[in-house]
């Protein structure tokens, strides 16, 4: 987000409806900023419809990649184990895949389960948050904008940010 | 979105849920004590059954089987509480669900945690557990994943991480919010929510994640239960090796989870005043969900009963004759007045249904469907196909030691963590309140 | 011991349900050769004593015409056993010659195996065994002393078995029919019960194997046993 060494800004402004804040992402939109310099805060979720502030998201492909993962490792490691040790089944076959078949189910979801976890914690952001970057505090209720902006669009921004209805507009301080 | 008087509301929403956890009353105090007792009572009968052999138990041969088996069976149905409501109710987007879900998703976790522990409980020698674990070892030992318990051991792995981070995604937001004033040992709310802020990046995957665990969470419990039935459907019993078990217990264990979820409920309103959050209309709906739970499991148990009485195969009958009118009758008809009779008539009859007669309904399914898991057990055992074998089985004091403990168990689990965590999520429940207006 | 290897010997038991009278000299003998545990009148009560071999009575008829039908049973080794996939930790499997192993140390103690027997014939260690004075001094050496929570059964005396082959590898003879007997065999006094090797057509185990009374118990469970039952001629 942050390239260069240029001195990042944040602004932020207190938005108290959807609309508000849906006129206001457009009106920065139009004046040149991409989605990744914005960030809504809320306290519950907040439903823009598509177009507005998508963050495209490849949960699902992950998953699914995930979940065939573990399936093909549980698979591999249950055979190559019960042909590795020497095991004694008395007459019954080595690997037998019907009857081993719930094991590998069961693992594949859990592949599916994990995946689906580590993807959230990292398309959230959660574990790699930059602490230097401020984190405006939410009223309940009230939805926050902050802008990620260079020294020159600060102005503009304030301007944008008012005419969408911002109660305030202020200037984030980065954090130490 | 947000007017003067909504954010009022939200601010008497937020100081309802969160009241439970700023303290505790003498009564909480006492009635955890006794719990806690009860539960120590229990761990001290499980520590004398190792210490002595499990023959302090009264299971014996023929029923090798016995009360550990019905308990394991039941608390992993219970733990289908979470799996019907927030798995199937988030995927058809029943809104009315949401102030329901975290407490089933809890039932969920620690109901899984008891039913995993009779694994243990009733192994012969406990202390070698490990070994149906593969793990790498100089005795080139491997444990045999053809075996139906190998299988429990896997899926029932699998459905404990699964549920514990379907309770956990949801939660993270509300100890956000939790931690943010927090002082003195709440600031470890902060540490667990991993640095929520609130951006919409992070409610997306959040979202994103709670619709493909639903998804997820659903296929692997149905297989759970089905791996549970399997214990006993692979077995050449009399009345065990039938195709129905799998299905039979899935139906089940949503029957009875919905009961322990109902009757969970009606305690948490009734003791937390949340009264304006589960409402009326809650009940009705899991009422109703009751209700056609109970025609299913009726459904599946006259099938069941039909197809073993028309074949008439001998050894069969005798299971079926002494479910029905020998030794294990007043068990047997007791499980359908409670499991069918009283929900039909207390939940079908419009003008009956209320909170109260919810309840009632609840409890006594739970009791039925522990006496169905006693009779799906116990007589097949009692009674194997070489009749020179037959024995009577009766439990000790070890056993119904045990097996009360684990209720104490769950009641203590389920009070601690109303007193960490809000019970009714209130960031989906602001959400859901809004969407009402 | 590989699952290839084509065993030599193929162990089976026959026994003759006419000259059996239920005198329980078998049971007996089991106890003795095989260090089972002794139960007391409050254990019996409870199901808890452990025959693994136990004489079944049928009657048949109506008083005065009453008639019994004595039948001894024991593990009946079978070649497809329904006890031994369901074991999780591969206690019990079957070895090359036939026969049904129990490991007892590897035992965790589920007791699947006990409940997948349609035969019942198996057995579960529910404490530590104690005999009274002086029955402790009576023991087989060749035979290990179950513990706790370790299931058990009739293993056809694989010591008197190996003994056996390992006496016959030493004298360099192979090993003949009649050379070892279980305990049970050796001890019936009407001779009602027969052990070989059903490999050797000239064994009588074979012989009466294929007798027109051989039935097998509960043979439509397809479970395979290798004891034959010879039954009463009318």
């Amino acid at each position: 987000m942050n390239g260069g060494k240029e001195a990042a800004f944040y602004l932020k402004a207190d938005l108290q409806t959807k609309e508000a804040a849906m006129a206001a992402i457009r009106e920065l939109k139009a004046s040149g900023f991409n989605t990744n310099d914005l960030d809504v805060f809320s306290d519950r979720p907040v439903e823009f419809p598509p177009g507005v502030l998508d963050r495209p998201s490849h949960m699902s492909l992950f998953v699914v990649l995930g979940a065939m993962t573990f399936s093909c490792l549980i698979v591999g490691f249950v055979y190559y184990t019960q042909h590795d040790y020497p095991l004694i089944t008395g007459g019954m076959p080595i690997f037998s895949f019907w009857s081993t078949g719930v094991v590998f189910y069961e693992i594949t979801m859990l592949g599916a389960v994990l995946t689906t976890f580590s993807r959230f914690l990292w398309e959230s952001g959660l574990l790699r948050r930059n602490r230097r970057i401020p984190v405006p505090a939410v009223a309940p209720g009230t939805i926050c904008l902050r802008v990620h902006c260079r020294q020159e669009q600060l102005e503009n921004a304030g301007q944008s940010l008012t005419r969408a209805g911002a109660l305030k507009v202020e200037r984030l301080a980065e954090s130490a | 979105m947000a007017t003067a008087s909504a954010i009022n509301a939200d601010d008497q929403v937020r100081s309802d849920l969160w009241r439970p956890l700023s303290g505790v009353s003498k009564k909480y105090v006492i009635v955890l004590a006794v719990l806690c007792a009860v539960v120590l009572w229990g761990l001290f009968a499980w520590g004398y059954q190792i210490q002595k052999g499990i023959g302090v138990a009264g299971i014996r041969r023929p029923v090798f089987w016995g009360f550990y088996l019905v308990n394991f069976v039941f608390w992993i149905g219970i733990s289908h509480a979470g799996t019907l409501i927030s798995a199937i109710l988030r995927l058809t987007d029943a809104n009315w669900r949401k102030p329901v879900t975290r407490a089933a998703e809890a039932i969920t976790v620690f109901a899984l945690m008891i039913g995993g522990l009779f694994p243990l409980i009733h192994l012969g020698r406990v202390w070698l557990f490990y070994w149906l674990f593969p793990y790498p070892n100089s005795r080139l030992l491997w444990p045999n994943f053809r075996s139906p318990l190998m299988w429990d051991v896997m899926a029932i792995s699998t459905y404990l991480t699964g549920s514990v981070i379907f309770l956990y995604l949801p939660l993270i937001p509300d100890i956000a919010q939790l931690g943010q004033r927090a002082t003195g040992w709440r600031r470890l709310y902060r540490l667990l929510s991993l640095g929520w802020t609130g951006s919409d990046r992070e409610w997306h995957a959040l979202e994103r994640a709670m619709k493909l665990m639903a998804g997820t969470i659903l296929a692997v419990a149905v297989s759970v239960h089905s791996v549970v039935a399997w214990d006993f459907a692979m077995a050449v019993a009399p009345m065990w090796h039938s195709t129905i078990f799998a299905p039979y217990f899935v139906v089940g264990a949503i029957f009875s989870g919905l009961a322990g979820l109902i009757l969970a409920m009606t305690i948490i309103r009734k003791t937390m005043h949340l009264e304006r959050y589960l409402t009326p209309l809650h009940f009705r709906n899991l009422s109703k969900l009751l209700l056609l739970m109970s025609l299913l499991w009726l459904y599946f148990t006259f099938a069941e009963h039909l197809t073993t009485w028309y074949g008439n195969e001998p050894k069969e009958m005798n299971v079926f004759n002494a479910r029905v009118r020998g030794r294990f009758a007043p068990e047997f008809w007791v499980m359908i007045f409670v499991n069918f009779v009283v929900p039909f008539v207390l939940l079908g009859i419009r003008r009956l249904r209320s909170i109260t007669t919810a309840t009632i309904a609840s409890v006594g399914v739970l009791i039925g469907m522990w006496l169905e898991r006693f009779l799906i057990i116990i007589p097949t055992l009692s009674m194997p196909r070489l009749g020179a074998a037959w024995g009577k089985y009766s439990p000790s004091w070890v056993e119904i030691s045990i097996t009360v403990a684990t209720f104490a168990t769950m009641a203590a689990l389920y009070l601690i963590f109303a007193k960490l965590f809000p019970i009714v999520s209130v960031w989906e429940f602001e959400t859901h309140h809004v969407e009402e207006e | 011991m590989s699952n290839e290897q084509k065993a030599e010997h193929r162990w089976g038991m026959a026994i003759d349900l006419d000259r059996c009278t239920g005198c329980q000299a078998c049971v007996a003998a089991c106890h003795a050769e095989n260090n089972l545990p002794v139960s007391d009148p409050e254990s019996a009560a409870k199901g808890r004593t452990v025959h693994w071999i136990r004489v079944d009575r049928y009657y048949e008829g109506e008083f005065p015409d009453v008639r019994v039908k004595h039948m001894p049973v024991l593990c009946q080794q079978c070649d497809e056993a329904p006890c031994e996939p369901v074991c999780p930790v591969y206690a019990t499997y079957q070895n090359p010659e036939g026969l049904n192993v129990q490991v007892y140390n590897r035992c965790v103690g589920t007791r699947y195996c006990g409940n997948n027997c349609p035969y019942s014939v198996r057995f579960f260690n529910w404490f530590d065994p104690a005999w009274p004075e002086p029955l402790q001094l009576q023991h087989n050496p060749d035979v290990s002393i179950r513990e706790g929570g370790v299931m058990e059964k009739c293993t056809f005396c694989i010591q008197r078995i190996n003994r056996a082959k390992g006496d016959a590898r030493e004298e360099g003879r192979p090993l003949k029919d009649g050379d070892l007997q279980t305990a049970c065999v050796q001890s019936c006094p009407a001779e009602a019960m027969v052990f070989g090797d059903l490999n050797d057509k000239e064994s009588k185990v074979s012989q009466m194997a294929h007798s027109g009374r051989a039935t097998r118990l509960l043979e439509d469970l397809g479970t395979k046993p290798k004891v034959f039952y010879l039954q009463r001629a009318k």
